[in-house]
Parts: structure tokens; C-alpha cells; sequence
């Protein structure tokens, strides 16, 4: 198993968003959460990756067999946690190449590996750039500087192929992206698929469910998860709404 | 009727000599208390050092392919420096001599010029030495020319005129360096004027030693369509104050101001610029940034006037500090006066710390705390030097700056 939320409750600045998370992930598995504005999907995967200003009222969550919950960013970061963010921040000054480099030695240090040198670290980020047909000048760009909407969000997936994840949370990475620019993230999401590798998707579309089918689709609303299903349920959503999912978790 | 050199510089003695240095009562020198200057040096300060033979050898800036023209302790050291072959460059000693009639308007001292104080006055009266630089029109100097002024204890008075002709182009690094123990004064006026089309870059580099104090004033006077670019850096010295004073006096000229201030310890940094829009569709661009680390007092102050006539003036003026210890300080006020309503003026301030949602980022692809404070550090203050189009000069000050920031460890790394 790869992680195990159960009964999660979060808040932040008292406000209670999360009431009640239970889900449980295998490795290999792709699953969708979905939901309607507000209902706590960005929550779930920020608390995932460890961001502060959430505080967990209650609940725990197992990775690998570990307390999540008592592991700062980096740390998770080092066990394989990767989240796409629905937000890249443009750091300027800090090169995109310089800033992998490090994030993968440090996971290498972690894991008791040698550090790569430069040659042998180029090699691998300028064929993992290929993937996400991300050209060569963007390596030696500021991490987000001046790129466009799609750009950013092709880097995220660039920088998720580098660090190869065994968890990795895509916070709506489909929104706001062209046809061309969801097929060419979603190929690169594809490619990275694997047995040992687990894959969350948080998003409002259907669409994005057309290029990565995912095995397992969650309705969360109202900070809980209250309807569960195949990918059908996708389409579902998409013809119906949401609106009968709470009716039908009410009765 | 033309006056002599004799007389304007006994008439600047004489205003040294009726005026007291400026105090911390007078706002323009509010947060620099140059008492500090005659507690550190004693009564007779501004007395010129003496002459000393020091091996300049160190204060190079590598890979730089430049003229150089170098002063120790104020005076011209001609068999250290390489000038171009053009008669375009000479000390001033050796024009007071031979033309001083030459020198009469470069050493006026007008006690009414905006920023104006008796330190300016002594230098106008007592300044023995300095680069005068004349670029004819439509020429350039085929390298960068670097005025090295090693100051090895003591006071000097420095006065550099640059005159820039009808579309001539020159790129000047002056750099303030020393490496003495003992305390020091360095009194540096430096007058650029700017021909119609003329463009003149600047970089203006203050790593001066550990106990110097040091005054600058950097004036430019801009004619029709020139274009002044300045980079600032302000890393030595104890006390440091740098005047810019840049008037774009006829339609289509156009200044950028860069600066960044990297301080330890108790290092006091202060600058005050002076934009003047005096004709229509002038440019101006100001960025300045600083790195206060240990109990470091910075000062930025930026004024932008627009005259009445000034008409679709672009003006933009952005001033970022980054605190890196609770007994660091900054002291910033941007300052606008606009006499038109036709204008375009941006300013803005932020005094802080490292941004949250950055250091997340960073966190969340592996890199520990400290590494990502590093790296959001050395960006910060990077991008500013950034802007420098020569990458000799711009190596040469991220490896002085960053030297500074104990915090920083892979340097080497991240100048990728």
C-alpha cells in the first residue's frame, strides 16, 4: 500500500475543511479526485506534501508505513512525494537545472547514494525534458520565469519525470491548459506510470480523464469523500453535476 | 570674464571652512551621522594622505579585458595603469597643470546643487587628482575603462569628469577598493555629462576596506535622446554614502539606476538619488535592492521630480530589502514630485523576508530549509546583478557579495 488516509480532519485559521478523509491507495493505482470549488481538494493534496497553515485536527495518514503527518516538505520530498502545483511559483534567480540538481542529490544523499556529477545529471534532465517536449532553454531559465500558463505546468510534470515520485499529486495541473499542452502533459503523466508509482489527480474536468484514465474516481465535497467509483463515474459528473452525489450520500 | 581655478577653489574652501559638516537634524542626512568621520580621522580629516607604493596586483577583477587607470591613496599611478592610445583619457593633476583653465567648470562647487554639503565643498577645494575623459562624437573606446582608486588609509579627495560626446558611446567601471586596517576617508565627485545620443554605462563598485568611510557623488547631465545606465554596489567601507544626482534635461533621455547594498556586521550604507525630469518623453528606471545581514543599517532614498514641462514622462522606482538578522535595518522613503498631469509613475517598497510560497516550493522538491534560504538569498540580490552587461564584472561582485553572507555555502553552484 502506498498511503492510507484515514479520518482526516483539517482546518485552516479555525475554519474546518476537511471532515473526515478516508482513502486508502495502492501502489501502481491512478486515482481522480474531483469535486466542486471549495470542497477541499487543494487542502488534501497541500497537507499531503506538508505546506504550512493547515493544522490536523484529527486523523492520520500512513506512507510507506510511515507517520506522514511528522515529516517536514523535504523529507516527504525524499520518500518520493511529488506534487504538481496548481500555482508554480516563478523564482527568478534560481536556475531550473541548479535547483533539480539539488533536489536530487539531496534525495540521493537521503538514500544513502552518491551524489550525480554535472555530466550525468544534464544527460538525464535533457531526456526528461523531451518527454514534455519542454525545449532546452528552459533549463537554464529561473525556475518559472516568464513562462506561460501551459509552460509552467509542463515544467511541474518535467520536474515530476527528474524526481521520479512513487506518489505524485497533480493539483488540477489540467487547468487552464490548451488541447496541444493537455496532450503533451498528460503523455508525459503516461509515460511516467508504472507498478510502483501512484498517481493523484485533482481536478474540476472530465477532460483530463480522457488522456489519463484513471482507475479509481472519488467525489469530495464538503471536506468528505462521498461517493467512490470507476471511471464512469467521471462521465457521470460531467452529464449530472454534483448536486445529486450529496442528495444521494444524504438519504 | 572667466575665472580662475585659484578662485573657485579658494571660494569652496571658503564655504568648507563657514559650513560644518551636515548633522542628523538635517534630513537629507538623517540616518548618517558623519560625526563619525572626524571621530574616526580626528579634527583635521580631510587632510590628503600621504603618497604610499602598494602592489596593485590584487585588485584585479578577472578575466576583465579593460583599460585601467589607477589612483593609490588620490594620485595617479601612470606606470600601473594601461590607457587607451586616443588622447581621450588624463589625470587631473596633469590637466590642472597643464590647461587648468580646462578644469574651472568641473570643479565648481555650487553650494545650492541639489545634495550639496561641505564634504562636496572640500572636495571641490582640496581634490588633487582623478580621471577626465573625453569621448569625441560618434566614437567609443574599444574596452571598458576601469578606474581603480585603492585607498590605503587616510583621505583622499577625488574628482572624475567624463564628457561623452554626440553619440559616443563609453562603459566605465570605477572601482573603490583597499585592504588597510586602519581607518580612512575617500571624498569621490564624479561629473558625467552626456551629448545628444550619447550612452554611457556605469558601474559604480564600493569594496572599500573593512574601517574606511566613503562619500560618493555621482552627477549626470543628460542631453537630448542620451542614455545613462548605472550599476551601483555598494559591499565595503564602514560608513558609506553615495549621492546620485541624474537630470534628464532635454526630450527623449534616459536613465536606469540599479543598486544593490550587501552588509555585515556593522556596516552603514546609504544612498540618495536624485531623478530630474526636466523635458518631455524622458525615461527613467530605478531598481535598487539590499542584503542586511548582522546589526547593518542600510538607507535608500529615492526622489523623483517632474517638472512642469515634463510632459509623458515613463518613470518607474522599485526599492526591495531582505532582512537576514532581527538587528538589521533599513531605512527607506521613495519620494515623488510631480508638477504635471501628464505622467506615468510607478514606485514601490518592500522590506522583508524570504517569501513563503518560494521557500515551499523549494522544500517540496527536496531541498532543505537552509539550502532553500540560500538559494532565495543569493536570487534575490542576483537579480539585480543580473542587469550588469559584463560578466567579468558581474562574477567579480557575486563572488564579493556572497563571500559576505556566511549562509551562503555552494556559491560556485549556483553561478551556473
Amino acid at each position: 500500500m502506498m498511503i492510507k488516509i484515514e479520518n482526516l480532519h483539517a482546518s485552516v485559521d479555525g475554519k474546518a475543511i476537511l471532515k473526515g478523509i478516508n482513502l486508502t491507495i495502492g501502489a501502481g493505482e491512478v486515482h481522480a479526485i474531483m469535486g466542486p470549488n471549495g470542497s477541499g481538494k487543494s487542502t488534501l493534496s497541500n497537507i499531503i506534501a506538508g505546506r504550512d497553515g493547515y493544522t490536523v485536527t484529527k486523523g492520520s495518514i500512513t506512507y510507506k508505513g510511515k507517520n506522514l503527518l511528522e515529516m517536514s516538505p523535504e523529507q516527504r520530498s525524499w520518500e518520493g512525494i511529488f506534487l504538481a502545483f496548481q500555482y508554480p511559483v516563478e523564482i527568478p534567480g534560481v536556475n531550473n537545472t541548479y535547483l533539480l540538481k539539488a533536489g536530487v542529490n539531496a534525495k540521493r544523499k537521503h538514500q544513502g547514494l552518491q551524489e550525480l556529477d554535472a555530466m550525468e545529471f544534464l544527460q538525464i534532465v535533457r531526456e526528461k525534458a523531451k518527454l514534455v517536449e519542454l525545449d532546452q532553454s528552459f533549463l537554464s531559465r529561473g525556475v518559472n520565469e516568464g513562462f506561460s500558463g501551459g509552460e509552467k505546468k509542463r515544467n511541474e510534470i518535467f520536474q515530476m519525470a527528474v524526481l521520479e515520485p512513487s506518489l505524485a499529486l497533480l493539483d488540477e495541473t489540467d487547468s487552464g491548459l490548451d488541447i496541444d499542452a493537455l496532450r503533451i502533459v498528460a503523455n508525459g503523466v503516461n509515460h511516467l506510470r508504472s507498478k510502483e508509482r501512484s498517481v493523484v489527480m485533482v481536478t474540476h474536468y472530465q477532460r483530463l480523464l480522457d488522456y489519463i484514465q484513471p482507475d479509481v474516481v472519488h467525489v469530495l465535497m464538503d471536506g468528505k469523500i462521498l461517493k467512490t467509483g470507476g471511471k464512469e463515474l467521471a462521465l457521470e459528473l460531467e452529464e449530472r453535476g454534483y448536486d445529486w452525489v450529496r442528495q444521494e450520500a444524504a438519504a | 570674464m572667466s575665472v580662475s581655478l585659484q578662485t573657485v577653489r579658494d571660494q569652496a574652501w571658503q564655504a568648507f571652512e563657514a559650513g560644518a559638516l551636515p548633522t542628523t537634524r538635517d534630513e537629507d542626512w538623517k540616518y548618517t551621522d558623519l560625526s563619525r568621520i572626524s571621530a574616526l580621522l580626528g579634527e583635521q580629516w580631510w587632510q590628503a594622505a600621504a603618497a604610499t607604493e602598494i602592489d596593485v596586483a590584487g585588485f584585479a577583477i578577472p578575466n576583465l579585458d579593460a583599460y585601467h587607470m589607477i589612483f593609490v591613496n588620490g594620485r595617479f599611478d601612470a606606470e600601473a595603469s594601461d590607457l587607451p592610445a586616443a588622447i581621450t583619457v588624463t589625470s587631473l593633476a596633469s590637466l590642472i597643470q597643464d590647461e587648468p583653465d580646462k578644469t574651472v567648470e568641473l570643479m565648481a562647487y555650487h553650494a545650492d546643487a541639489p545634495l550639496s554639503s561641505s564634504l562636496t565643498a572640500a572636495n571641490s577645494a582640496l581634490a588633487a587628482d582623478g580621471a577626465c575623459i573625453c569621448i569625441a562624437a560618434n566614437t567609443r573606446l574599444d574596452r571598458p575603462l576601469r578606474i581603480l582608486h585603492i585607498n590605503d588609509g587616510g583621505t583622499s579627495h577625488l574628482r572624475t569628469g567624463i564628457e561623452i560626446g554626440e553619440h559616443a558611446e563609453l562603459e566605465i567601471i570605477e572601482h573603490f577598493s583597499g585592504k588597510h586596517e586602519t581607518s580612512g576617508l575617500t571624498n569621490s565627485v564624479t561629473a558625467i555629462r552626456l551629448a545628444a545620443g550619447g550612452r554611457c554605462t556605469h558601474y559604480r563598485l564600493q569594496l572599500e576596506a573593512a574601517k574606511q568611510c566613503h562619500n560618493g557623488r555621482v552627477e549626470i547631465k543628460q542631453s537630448r535622446d542620451s542614455a545613462y545606465l548605472l550599476h551601483a554596489v555598494e559591499l565595503g567601507g564602514l560608513l558609506s554614502r553615495c549621492d546620485v544626482i541624474s537630470k534628464l534635461d532635454e526630450p527623449g533621455a534616459s536613465c536606469e539606476l540599479n543598486g544593490l547594498f550587501v552588509a555585515s556586521n556593522r556596516q552603514h550604507i546609504d544612498h540618495h538619488t536624485r531623478i530630474e525630469h526636466n523635458a518631455p518623453h524622458c525615461i527613467s528606471r530605478e531598481n535598487y535592492r539590499s542584503v542586511l545581514d548582522g546589526r547593518s543599517h542600510g538607507v535608500f532614498n529615492g526622489k523623483i521630480v517632474v517638472g512642469v514641462g515634463a510632459v509623458k514622462t515613463d518613470s518607474a522606482q522599485n526599492n526591495a530589502n531582505l532582512l537576514l538578522s532581527a538587528n538589521a535595518e533599513i531605512d527607506t522613503k521613495p519620494e515623488l514630485e510631480i508638477y504635471n498631469d501628464d505622467v506615468k509613475c510607478a514606485h514601490g517598497v518592500t522590506v522583508g523576508q524570504l517569501d513563503k510560497n518560494q521557500l515551499f516550493y523549494l522544500k517540496s522538491r527536496g531541498i532543505s530549509e537552509e539550502e532553500a534560504r540560500q538559494m532565495l538569498t543569493f536570487a534575490f540580490a542576483d537579480e539585480i546583478l543580473a542587469k550588469m552587461g559584463s560578466q567579468p564584472v558581474r562574477r567579480f561582485i557575486e563572488r564579493a557579495a556572497f563571500a559576505k553572507l556566511p549562509l551562503i555555502t555552494d556559491l560556485e553552484g549556483m553561478l551556473v
